[in-house]
């Protein structure tokens, strides 16, 4: 009885905290800054050449893994099914990445080093993201939101690729 | 788990690529999603970090979100996501003595003047049992839906909130 009624005190205490809690002002120009740099657009040609074969390779491999893993629902195969959604590693989407990585990376050169940096440290937390929720796909491979992060993550970094190519277009253009 | 009106036809302007409507969703939604991280992150970088990601996934996801459940529904299990994906690549050291700065300090409702930090207290919880308090406890996730955004079976989810609820009262001073 004495339980029922402390349990009764904690959940009027828990019901007492307030679900909302305002964040930072500094919060959403952040989101919007991102947002803005990446707004859902149509890509230059010669850019959305590479980026399509890339973009067509990862579309393939993970409605390959989502059609299998539709097929056999009852079949528990948590090691296929994370591995599933391992890199695609046909010879037309690694020439594809390779390419546009090396282009990226020329470019980048071309950039000053302050500039360089900001881009290496946002290369390594996409990264380092793509690869958390790969992990956690590992332990919970059909989810479809860490599905969607993680393709989420992988076009962060082509983004990011296309970004550098496009602002160093007009340095090339010029010398 | 939200009792506010489904704004409908803004969610899907903001699905056809107008950011001023998924503005207007960050708006209306970001009070709670930054206090659900910041209460399971309980660091309050983390959680600003953990709610911009979570905008950021939920803008690039919106396209295909087929309002099958609620769009508030679908916000609070990716932030639920984020903040675990963020949990597994980064070992977030909690501060017992300090933390979550930024919570709200909340009034001892029995009004016999005892201070109840119970964001502290809570804060201090283990992390499993943490999580489960806050989704189920303060957020009004059922066992089922807390479940499935932790990745937890349904009985784990109640174990850790029997668990949390016991050491909670013990912290507060409220059971022999």
């Amino acid at each position: 009885m004495m339980k029922d009624s402390s349990q009764r005190s904690l959940d009027e205490l828990l019901a007492s905290l307030p679900q909302e809690i305002a964040p930072p002002r500094r919060v959403w120009p952040r989101i919007a800054a991102r947002l803005e740099r990446h707004p859902r657009r149509s890509r230059p040609l010669f850019l959305a050449a590479a980026a399509a074969i890339v973009g067509a390779c990862i579309a393939s491999t993970l409605t390959w893994s989502v059609l299998r893993g539709r097929a056999a629902p009852d079949s528990p195969q948590p090691t296929m099914r994370a591995s599933s959604f391992d890199e695609p590693r046909d010879a037309h989407y690694v020439a594809a990445r390779d390419s546009l990585e090396s282009t990226f990376r020329e470019r980048l050169a071309l950039l000053d080093p302050g500039t360089r940096a900001k881009i290496e440290s946002s290369l390594a937390v996409i990264r380092q993201a793509h690869k958390d929720i790969r992990k956690a796909l590992g332990s919970d491979p059909a989810n479809p939101v860490l599905e969607q992060l993680w393709q989420s993550t992988w076009h962060d970094e082509l983004n990011l690729y296309d970004d550098v190519i496009q602002a160093t277009q007009s340095t090339l253009t010029r010398t | 788990m939200d009792g506010a009106a489904e704004p409908t036809d803004v969610v899907l302007a903001a699905a056809g690529g107008d950011l001023h409507a998924f503005e207007q969703l960050y708006r209306q939604f970001s009070p709670r999603i930054y206090g659900l991280c910041l209460r399971l992150t309980g660091q309050r970088e983390a959680a600003e970090d953990c709610t911009q990601e979570s905008f950021v996934a939920a803008w690039r996801a919106l396209r295909g979100f087929e309002q099958r459940s609620r769009f508030s529904t679908w916000l609070h299990r990716i932030a639920v996501r984020t903040v675990l994906a963020r949990r597994r690549g980064l070992r977030v050291e909690y501060e017992v003595s300090e933390p979550a700065s930024g919570l709200p300090e909340v009034a001892d409702p029995a009004g016999d003047g005892m201070p109840h930090d119970l964001e502290r207290a809570i804060a201090a919880l283990p992390e499993g049992a943490r999580h489960v308090l806050v989704l189920v406890g303060i957020y009004g996730f059922s066992h089922a839906e807390a479940a499935a955004a932790l990745g937890t079976a349904e009985g784990t989810c109640k174990a850790q909130l029997h668990r949390a609820r016991g050491l909670l009262a013990t912290a507060l001073g409220m059971v022999e």
